[in-house]
């Protein structure tokens, strides 16, 4: 397990974007398979201490992809999806809704190299009350780096 | 005005690139319009737009009292959204230790699976 890059950006709609990647010592086939499986999803698509009491997963383009998540304290997180994309072992999209009013899409792609397999996520945030509209050009801020500078001056 | 507001408007005035490298000027200090249009083929009124939007998402504020206005930048509304977005980062981050550990038992199974044909 290693970390290869990790971004925060806002996109050319003025939506913040999050880019990350991630390399698992394991065969694309069962990376895949840990993504698919409900009770296998059920035990790791939660950042601990966070468990995950329900998964419903039908595993087909517009089929439901809804995980709820549940905090120590029994506050329940959950996500509400559906597949847009399914290539077996290769990449998986869904747009769902989150607790906190976002409307998300996310995109998996799957790539195997010499027994590894690297995980790049890609997600777009969207709030509800989004009043962003209109074309722009295509760029990326990595707001991260512009934060770390700012810190050191306040 | 909510947070999920804040951040809609932050990441939106974010979304024009003169009003980012407006901000990134204001990092190293404050700047009224004319000191700010000097980089840009642009007219003060056309800088004083974008200062205008900057100034409605809390990016920036600018003095009342001295006639050049300057423009200062308003770090909290910025780190607020990279805080924001950082806690999406953590869940993945977290979520993929889980996802780890998982596949070291899967390819463990896997083994012996192959092992009993």
């Amino acid at each position: 397990m290693e970390n290869k890059s990790e971004q925060v950006t806002v996109g050319p709609s003025g939506k913040p974007e999050l880019r990350l990647s991630r390399v698992f010592d394991a065969p694309k086939r069962l990376v895949f398979e840990a993504w698919m499986k409900p009770e296998y999803v059920q035990r790791w698509f939660s950042p601990a201490p966070l468990t995950v009491p329900s998964c419903e997963l039908d595993a087909r383009v517009g089929g439901a992809f809804r995980v709820v998540m549940r905090a120590p304290d029994g506050t329940e997180f959950p996500m509400d999806g559906k597949f847009t994309e399914i290539v077996p072992e290769s990449r998986i999209a869904w747009d769902a809704q989150i607790h906190d009013g976002l409307a998300v899409q996310t995109t998996v792609d799957f790539t195997e190299h010499e027994g590894k397999t690297t995980l790049d996520v890609h997600q777009i945030y969207a709030f509800e009350n989004e009043a962003t509209k209109g074309a722009h050009r295509g760029w990326t801020l990595t707001l991260n780096q512009l934060g770390e500078h700012l810190r050191s001056r306040t | 005005m909510p947070q999920s507001e804040h951040l809609d408007a932050t990441f939106a005035a974010l979304s024009d690139p003169t009003r980012r490298a407006i901000i990134a000027r204001l990092a190293l200090g404050d700047a009224n319009v004319s000191e700010l249009a000097e980089p840009f083929a642009m007219s003060q009124p056309a800088i004083s737009k974008h200062l205008k939007v900057l100034e409605r998402a809390g990016l920036i504020s600018r003095s009342r009292e001295a006639q050049a206005r300057p423009c200062h930048l308003e770090a909290k509304r910025l780190r607020e959204a990279t805080e924001w977005m950082e806690r999406y980062r953590r869940f993945w981050d977290a979520s993929f230790d889980r996802l780890d550990a998982l596949l070291i038992e899967m390819k463990q199974k896997d083994k012996e699976k192959d092992r009993g044909k």
